[in-house]
């Protein structure tokens, strides 16, 4: 059975020292939430709290709407894959994923049938006998996820466990997590510092800087709709324009931008005339126009630096807002880029995003 | 060690020598336990092996190296138990007063082996354990618990906690953990630690001379007395018996960490 979990104003102090500033969260029973943030923003600490090896300084912890914080961690017994998987070097792969069963006391028969079925799943069958030492990285997080799934936990933890791979590698066994979660339906629990991973697995995302969660959703909806500059900028990439609202119209803002004025779609609360804003607009939502194209937004420049991503171009170009980043699909771009060529770029009033300002990076 | 650096002719050189002046001492015992002369002496005429045959015949020198090894294995026992505890317990607590307590623990090593002896006599006269062989055992676990907590302290400072956190992750309990995980990991270092505590036994004179007299009497008191009173070669060929047993033990506690380390 799956576990719906619920974070109360979860904190962990050390000292003076805030790591966790009260975290609120619910994870939905059988969904693929991860935690995302910079290096020391309190991801392994939450996580840790969760499974129960760290004590919250305050705060909930409800599991099923049960009261769990006081919990020791084996009477919770959570699944859990740490940073660097943490086998037992002394144990054979067989006797690392049949531990839990072990300690539950179950008879060598359920134990072998069990053992089968997740080495299977984890497609080990034929590495029984081997010893940790003796597989690749990506073998032995395999062993680490099927040692934290045999025994049907409730929920799994997952502490950066693509972490130590290579980029190919690691895209194989994101795409073997997410089909893994699909088919066991357990709801999983992952952390990471890498947005494309959180962003290809998860069914929710939360973004932590510096304690505390800044803002969570849907990947797409945290990718389109940012709140704040750290969100859009650690999230993707993202131009950010500093300007001033100097025009009012039905569902669209004209703001003032070094010189020039952009149009911009508002559909949230609605800024008042003179208001500083922050506006964030993806590279990819720029696009280079054709003489006789037009756009909402237009503005003309001179290619500064450009390179070549396989899959399309990334440019730099030098504008009246500054240098912009755009990427164009190679496909779509109408030439090969060339340093010092003017460039005509254009988008929609709907394409940027208002985002606060909290300044962080 | 391949790929290091070799060391150059110097320094192998002085190697070899520390090495000789090690072992010289050893060699020596050899031919004189062969001896043919009736005194503690480098053979004259030529090699005998009689001095061996008068040891296993002797019934007084098997008796002192069968109570030697019976006092070795208990309080190796008794030091094994409380020394692996103890560095378990003052790991997992990890607080100021443990590292206290950690310096008590290897007291027996600083402190003269005959200061000791001497606080003991005082106290075993009271308790009615001289010349006993509890006495003997007791005083030798003691004084053998610091080897234990040096080893298994160092086997556990590369034992990674999250071993223990994952275990108990997984829903075991303490002693499963204990078990299951941390004793199969730092089992070479108990095994060292057991090997040094039988050592310091087997061969513990100054202890042994105040604590004990008659109905205690140890191979190395033995020894000790042969001496004193006679000089008889069955003694070196006692030392002969001692240095291969101790080398075999060596050579066991080798193989064991190499076996942790391979
Ligand atoms: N035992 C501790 N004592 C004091 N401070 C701690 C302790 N554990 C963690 N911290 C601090 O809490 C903050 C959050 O740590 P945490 O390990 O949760 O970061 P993280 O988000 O997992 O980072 P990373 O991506 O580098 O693993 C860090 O600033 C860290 O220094
Ligand atoms: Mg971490």
């Amino acid at each position: 059975m799956s576990a719906a979990l619920e974070l109360r104003g979860l904190a962990k102090r050390y000292g003076s020292f805030v790591a966790v500033e009260g975290a609120d969260l619910a994870v939905e029973r059988g969904s693929f939430l991860t935690l995302l943030g910079p290096s020391g923003s309190g991801k392994t600490t939450i996580l840790m709290m969760i499974a129960g090896f760290t004590e919250p300084s305050a705060g909930q912890l409800l599991l099923d709407g049960q009261d769990i914080t006081a919990l020791p961690p084996e009477k919770r017994a959570f699944g859990m894959v740490f940073q660097g998987y943490a086998l037992f070097p002394h144990m054979s792969v067989a006797e690392n994923i049949a531990f839990p069963l072990r300690v539950r006391g179950q008879g060598r028969a359920e134990r072998d049938e069990k053992l089968r079925a997740a080495l299977d799943l984890v497609q080990l069958t034929g590495f029984a006998d081997r010893l940790p030492k003796q597989l690749s990285g990506g073998q032995q997080q395999r062993v680490a996820l099927a040692r934290a799934l045999v025994f049907d936990p409730a929920l799994l933890l997952l502490d950066e466990p693509l972490s130590a791979l290579d980029k190919k590698l690691r895209a194989e066994l994101q795409e073997e997590l997410r089909a893994l979660h699909r088919r066991v339906g357990r709801t999983f629990i992952n952390v990471t510092h890498d947005q494309e991973e959180a962003l290809s697995l998860s069914d929710e995302v939360a973004i932590l800087n510096h304690g505390r969660i800044i803002q969570k959703g849907a990947p797409a909806a945290l990718y389109e709709r940012p709140r704040s500059r750290f969100v859009a900028d650690f999230l993707g990439k993202s131009n950010f324009f500093q300007g001033v609202v100097r025009e009012l119209g039905g569902g669209w803002l004209g703001v003032q931008v070094a010189g020039l004025r952009l149009r911009q779609v508002v559909d949230g609360p609605r800024p008042g005339l003179g208001a500083a804003v922050l506006l964030s607009l993806r590279p990819e939502k720029i696009a280079a126009l054709g003489a006789e194209e037009s756009a909402d937004n237009i503005v003309e420049g001179v290619i500064s630096a450009w390179s070549y991503l396989g899959a399309g171009f990334s440019l730099a170009v030098e504008t009246a807002l500054g240098v912009l980043r755009v990427h164009l699909p190679a496909w779509r771009a109408p030439f090969v880029p060339e340093i010092g060529a003017a460039l005509r770029l254009g988008w929609a009033a709907d394409a940027p995003t208002l985002v606060d300002d909290d300044d962080a990076a | 060690m391949e790929g290091g650096y070799s060391p150059g002719r110097f320094g192998r050189a002085l190697g070899w020598a520390t090495a000789l002046y090690l072992v010289l001492p050893l060699f020596i015992i050899l031919p004189v336990s062969m001896t043919d002369q009736r005194f503690l002496s480098l053979p004259h005429e030529g090699l005998s092996l009689r001095h061996y045959a008068a040891l296993f015949a002797s019934g007084e020198w098997f008796a002192s190296i069968a109570q030697s090894f019976w006092i070795a294995c208990a309080s190796t026992i008794l030091a094994v138990s409380a020394g692996t505890l103890f560095a378990i317990a003052a790991w997992r607590i990890n607080r100021r007063a443990t590292e206290l307590l950690r310096a008590l623990m290897l007291l027996p090593l600083i402190v003269p082996s005959i200061v000791y002896a001497i606080g003991l006599y005082r106290y075993f006269g009271w308790w009615d354990l001289l010349d006993r062989f509890a006495g003997v055992v007791i005083a030798h676990g003691v004084t053998g618990i610091p080897y234990v907590v040096i080893t298994v302290s160092t086997a556990l400072a590369s034992f990674d906690v999250r071993l223990e956190q994952a275990a108990r992750g997984m829903g075991a309990s303490l002693r499963q953990v204990l078990a299951w995980v941390i004793l199969p990991r730092i089992m070479p270092g108990i095994v060292s630690g057991a090997i040094f505590a039988f050592i310091h036994s087997w061969d513990e004179l100054v202890i042994v001379l105040f604590i004990a007299s008659r109905d205690v009497f140890t191979l190395p008191r033995r020894i000790w007395d042969g001496i004193n009173e006679n000089q008889d070669p069955i003694m070196a060929a006692v030392a002969m018996l001692l240095i291969v047993f101790t080398t075999l033990l060596l050579v066991v506690d080798l193989a064991v960490r190499r076996r942790r380390d391979g």
